[in-house]
Order: structure tokens, then C-alpha cells, then sequence
């Protein structure tokens, strides 16, 4: 692939933007707050992208078109099961306790509800998996550029380190909020003509259903049976593993996305903020599934004849990874060839800085504030948190070449990464909705559950991975393990935190107050228009949702 | 007229169409660029970015 100067001109139009939104922001920067939080005074819409975008990352984009190839349209249940029911219960009913709780962070609820440990926990397992998270997302943006451009790998992962480090530096959480408002637009866009083109070359919807297995082009009809389907699942595991335990222990406690929506104006627009942010979801399917499809069906014998091929990797398969950047080389000309390397890239640096921002508003108050050093002066911390931003950059790029290193540090990290986010929506779950669980029970429910995740992964096996106890359950796809894994976890961290919490003291009601659903007062919407209300914008997003499901059945 | 930038519509609005000046100018200026692929995505994004600056004088 051979750039044109106007190519190399819209990255340059992007790198400049997203640095000038970081000195637009400077100026508004006064305090610890301003920069860690924003303030808690972003518009809504503002909100809404970001916390759609900042989940919008490399793993997400290149990851999901790779799922829509290797699974077909099933892949969609990441979204039309998953992500929307669970961004509608967090506006709903968790965003209150959260927002309403004054907490400037998740692990900060956790200290509110439970106790010093259990923040502790979980302050510091997320700060780890963030950094790593965002210096993978580094890795694979430079071994892209490298690969599909030819680019020096070095200086790839110094140019994007380095522009989202002067935004972030400058302007902090607001700063990658604006930015990732305009990274979503540019991935929108910047993607929506190669589906259009592409499907069209594949002679529409009609033409990929004529062109492929029909296991391809339905999301329900073949999850009666695990053998049935490519992902090895039927339809309980998938509505429990993925629609619930894993979707809703990401979307409802994740505090890089939960994050955006902490730092709305108000109450109402914190609540509206997932829910306002599931519509754009509800559609991502049509930019990140769909050319995965697509791909598939131009690869069929019928249409062999459009000269597209996934390329092949060492062991002579598939390599579904780099379908998207194939079909950009395949189908967009100089000119849009750099608006989609823009849109890629801008796809990896959302990811990056959202990862960025979410360690050092963790890091400065739950780690540093909480452990390190207490009551300085808000200067104090807002110093720090700009040192952390730089030492999150640097340890990003310190991992960068540590994945670089290791061939499979990125499984190794999302395992352990699903071990430890798998479980946690049990202890939010039961933390919220029942105040007898106590601050033991919330502790060792984590634990328990992260050690039932090892042990689930040690005995199962699949695609060669797991198994390392004993590989006593063969399952067909590596994304029906982790939905197996998930589900275990997340079932004995349940039990153990009712089993601890019914031979533990709980918490008195009155410390309890404002932060479980029965001893906090409802606030019902002042709005008189439907529209502005979270209910109506549910129950109508529910119901588009279940038609979803119907029509690609 | 900097001021202006405050405003995040705006930043939006102003990239896109860089963006769209971009890939018409190529389109009508030189032949490696002369895709029509090229002209109907910069019409989209020029068109988006017109919105995005009226959006923002709405709602001032």
C-alpha cells in the first residue's frame, strides 16, 4: 500500500486537530478536579460519544470486523445481547449510586460501599490492566502502520505515544473526552464508504445470504445446538456468559467507560448517557460487523472474481486480524486510502488515551491520595496527575515492546483481564441491590471468583489455549471459552459474597444511605418531555433491540 | 473568531470539511486523485461538516 501526499496530508489535518483540542482545553484546567474529572461538566452528547468511543479501540474495530468474518453475523450479539441491555441497566439503575455517591471513581464507590481492601483490589488490578491495555494498543497500531505501509515500527510507536501524550498532558480527561467525540465521527465516516462500496460489490444482502453458509447470515437460528454453530455455543451460554456476566461486567463497571459517564452535568444527563449512547450503538454492527460478512462472501467462489482475499498467516489459515485494513487497501484509492489510515489510527489513540486518562484519575485518587500521600493541596494532586499521565504514556510504551516481545502477551493479558472483570459485576450487583453484603463478603466474592476463573480456563481447552491444569473440556471457539470462563467466575464470586456476607457484619443502614438501591431515596425525572426521560428512551431502545433480533434471526 | 474553537461542534465541523477540501480538490485537480469515490465521500463529509457548524450556531 503507497500513500499520495493528500493521504499523508489528512493524517497530518488529524495529528493537528487532536493536538489543538489539547491546547484549546489547557486553558480550562484550574484544578485536581478540572483535569482528572472534567469537572463534572460535559454536555451530554459530549458524554454519549465519548463513552461509545472510548470503548471504540483497535481491539474493538479490528477485532470485531475479525469476529464478523470468523463467525458471521452472530458476532452482532456482542451488541444487540450484550452491550445495549447492560448500557441501559447502567443508566438506569446503577448510574444513581454511582453519580449520586459523589465517588470521583469506581474503586472509590467500592471504599463508599465496602471498605479500604476492596478498593484497594480493585484500584490496583485496574491500573495494571489499563496500562498494559493501552501499551497493546500501541503495539498493534505501529505493527499495523509497519505492516500495511511499511513504516518504521519505532517511530509509529513514538509519533502516536507522543500526540496522545501532549493532549492528554495538556488538557487531561476533557482533553481525550473532546477528542474522542472526533475520533468516533472519523471512524464512522471514515469506514461507511468501504461498507457501502464493499456491499455493493458483493451484490448487497441478498447476494452474501445466495454466497454463504447460512451458519453466516443468521444470529439465532443455529444457537439451538453448540455443535450447530462456529462459535461452539447454544443460546443459554451465550444470553448468561456473554449477554450477562461478561457485558455487564464490563459496560456497568469498567471504569474507563463508566468513567464518561460520571462526569456529565447531572444526575439526569449521567443516567441518559449510556442510554443516549446505546442508539449509536445499536447501529456499530453495520461499521465493524458487517464488513467482516462481507468479506466472506467476496472470498466465495461466486465472486472470486472481485480479486479480494484475506491474507494468510505462518500456519497457511486466515489471518482474520487484518481483514479491515485488507479491504481498505482493496477498495479506497489515494485520497480516501488516508482518510480510512486515519480513521484506524484514530481508533487505536481513542483506545490509547481513554486507557491513559481512566490509570491516572485511578492512580492520583486511589492509589497515590489513598496510600501514598494524603491531604496536600488540590495543586498538589493536580501536579501529580499530570506526572502520571506522562509515566502511563511511558509505561505504555514500555509494554508496547514488551508485546512486542512475546508472542502471546496480548491472550495472555486479556485472559487475565476477563479473570478479573468477569467477576466483578457480582460484587456491584449484591454491593448495590443487597445491603446485607458486607465488606468481607465483597472481598473474598473477588477473589474467589478470579481463583474459580484460573481454574475454569486450566480445565478447559480451546484453539490450543487453557487446558495448563488439565484439558478435560474441548470447547470449539477460544470466545466460547472466555464466555465459559466468565460465567463460573461470576457464579462463585456471587456465592462466596452471600455465603461471607450472612456470617459477616454489615455496614449500618445509615452509612448505607445513597449507596444501595433500598436505602436511597428515588429521584424521579424532573423533565416533562418523554424524551429527556431514561425510561421511555429504554423501553423504546429495548424494543428496537428485540426487532433487531428478530429481523437477522 | 478563535474563541469559537471553544466549542467542540465547531473543531468537528471545520476538520471534516478541511477533510472534504481535501479529497474535492485532489478529485478535480489531479488525476491520481480523480476517483468518483473521492467525490461523493467529500460531498458526505463536507456536507457533515457545514452541519456540524450550523449545529453550534443553533444552539448559541
Amino acid at each position: 500500500m503507497k500513500l499520495h501526499f493528500a493521504d499523508y496530508l489528512i493524517i497530518f489535518i488529524y495529528f493537528l486537530f487532536v493536538i489543538a483540542v489539547g491546547f484549546i482545553i489547557k486553558k480550562k484546567i484550574k484544578s485536581s478536579n478540572d483535569f482528572l474529572s472534567s469537572g463534572r461538566n460535559i454536555p451530554l452528547w459530549i458524554t454519549s460519544l465519548a463513552f461509545i468511543s472510548a470503548n471504540l479501540g483497535a481491539q474493538e474495530v479490528l477485532g470485531m470486523v475479525a469476529s464478523g468474518a470468523k463467525y458471521g453475523i452472530m458476532t452482532v450479539h456482542f451488541y444487540w445481547v450484550g452491550a445495549i441491555f447492560a448500557m441501559i441497566f447502567l443508566g438506569v439503575f446503577m448510574m444513581p449510586f454511582y453519580y449520586g455517591s459523589k465517588a470521583r471513581s469506581v474503586p472509590e464507590y467500592l471504599k463508599l460501599r465496602f471498605d479500604e481492601k476492596t478498593r484497594g483490589l480493585n484500584a490496583i488490578t485496574f491500573a495494571v490492566m489499563t496500562v498494559f491495555s493501552s501499551g497493546i494498543s500501541l503495539f498493534a497500531l505501529a505493527k499495523l502502520l509497519e505492516i500495511i505501509l511499511g513504516w518504521n515500527f519505532d517511530l509509529c510507536i513514538w509519533i502516536a505515544a507522543g500526540v496522545v501524550m501532549v493532549y492528554t498532558f495538556l488538557g487531561g480527561l476533557t482533553s481525550a473526552v473532546y477528542n474522542e467525540v472526533l475520533q468516533f465521527f472519523l471512524i464512522v465516516l471514515g469506514l461507511s464508504p468501504l461498507v457501502i462500496v464493499a456491499l455493493q460489490d458483493a451484490g448487497g444482502w441478498e447476494g452474501i445470504k445466495a454466497n454463504l453458509d447460512p451458519q453466516l447470515t443468521h444470529a439465532w437460528k443455529y444457537m439451538g445446538r453448540a455443535e450447530d454453530n462456529r462459535m461452539g455455543l447454544n443460546f443459554m451460554s451465550l444470553i448468561f456468559g456473554l449477554g450477562f456476566v461478561m457485558s455487564f461486567g464490563y459496560w456497568c463497571t469498567d471504569f474507563l467507560v463508566v468513567q464518561r459517564a460520571m462526569i456529565a452535568r447531572n444526575m439526569s444527563a449521567a443516567q441518559r448517557t449510556p442510554i443516549i449512547a446505546a442508539i449509536p450503538k445499536m447501529l456499530m454492527p453495520l461499521i465493524v460487523v458487517l464488513p467482516g460478512v462481507i468479506a466472506i462472501a467476496l472470498m466465495s467462489p461466486a465472486l472470486q472474481d472481485k480479486g479480494f482475499a484475506i491474507p494468510t498467516d505462518a500456519s497457511g489459515g486466515l489471518d482474520y486480524t487484518m481483514t479491515l485494513p485488507s479491504m481498505i487497501a482493496h477498495y479506497y484509492p489515494s485520497g480516501l486510502l488516508g482518510l480510512g489510515i486515519t480513521a484506524l489510527i484514530a481508533s487505536f489513540m481513542s483506545g490509547m488515551a481513554g486507557n491513559v486518562t481512566a490509570f491516572n484519575s485511578v492512580f492520583t485518587y486511589d492509589i497515590y491520595q489513598a496510600y501514598i500521600v494524603k491531604n496536600k493541596s488540590d495543586n498538589h494532586y493536580l501536579q501529580v496527575g499530570k506526572m502520571i499521565t506522562l509515566f502511563g504514556i511511558l509505561f505504555s510504551i514500555g509494554t508496547a515492546y514488551i508485546a512486542a516481545s512475546f508472542n502471546n502477551i496480548n491472550d495472555f493479558l486479556q485472559l487475565v483481564f476477563s479473570f478479573v472483570n468477569g467477576p466483578l459485576f457480582a460484587t456491584f450487583l449484591l454491593g448495590m441491590f443487597w445491603k446485607r453484603t458486607t465488606s468481607n463478603g465483597a472481598f473474598w466474592g473477588l477473589l474467589i471468583g478470579t481463583v474459580a476463573a484460573a481454574i475454569t480456563h486450566g480445565l478447559t481447552i480451546a484453539e490450543g489455549k487453557g487446558g495448563w491444569i488439565s484439558p478435560m473440556f474441548p470447547i470449539t471457539s477460544g470466545m466460547g471459552q472466555a464466555f465459559i470462563v466468565a460465567s463460573f467466575s461470576w457464579i462463585a464470586n456471587f456465592c462466596t459474597t452471600i455465603l461471607v456476607s450472612l456470617v459477616t457484619k454489615p455496614k449500618s443502614d445509615e452509612e448505607l444511605k445513597g449507596l444501595v438501591y433500598s436505602l436511597t431515596e428515588k429521584v424521579y425525572a424532573t423533565e416533562q418531555k418523554w424524551y429527556l426521560k431514561a425510561g421511555p428512551l429504554s423501553i423504546i431502545l429495548l424494543i428496537i433491540t428485540i426487532i433487531l433480533n428478530i429481523v437477522f434471526f | 473568531m478563535l474563541e469559537k474553537f471553544n466549542q467542540l461542534s465547531i473543531v468537528i465541523g471545520v476538520f471534516f470539511i478541511l477533510v472534504a477540501v481535501v479529497l474535492l480538490g485532489g478529485y478535480i485537480l489531479t488525476d491520481s486523485l480523480h476517483f468518483t469515490i473521492n467525490l461523493y465521500t467529500g460531498v458526505g463529509l463536507l456536507v457533515f461538516g457545514v452541519f456540524m457548524l450550523m449545529v453550534k450556531e443553533k444552539t448559541d
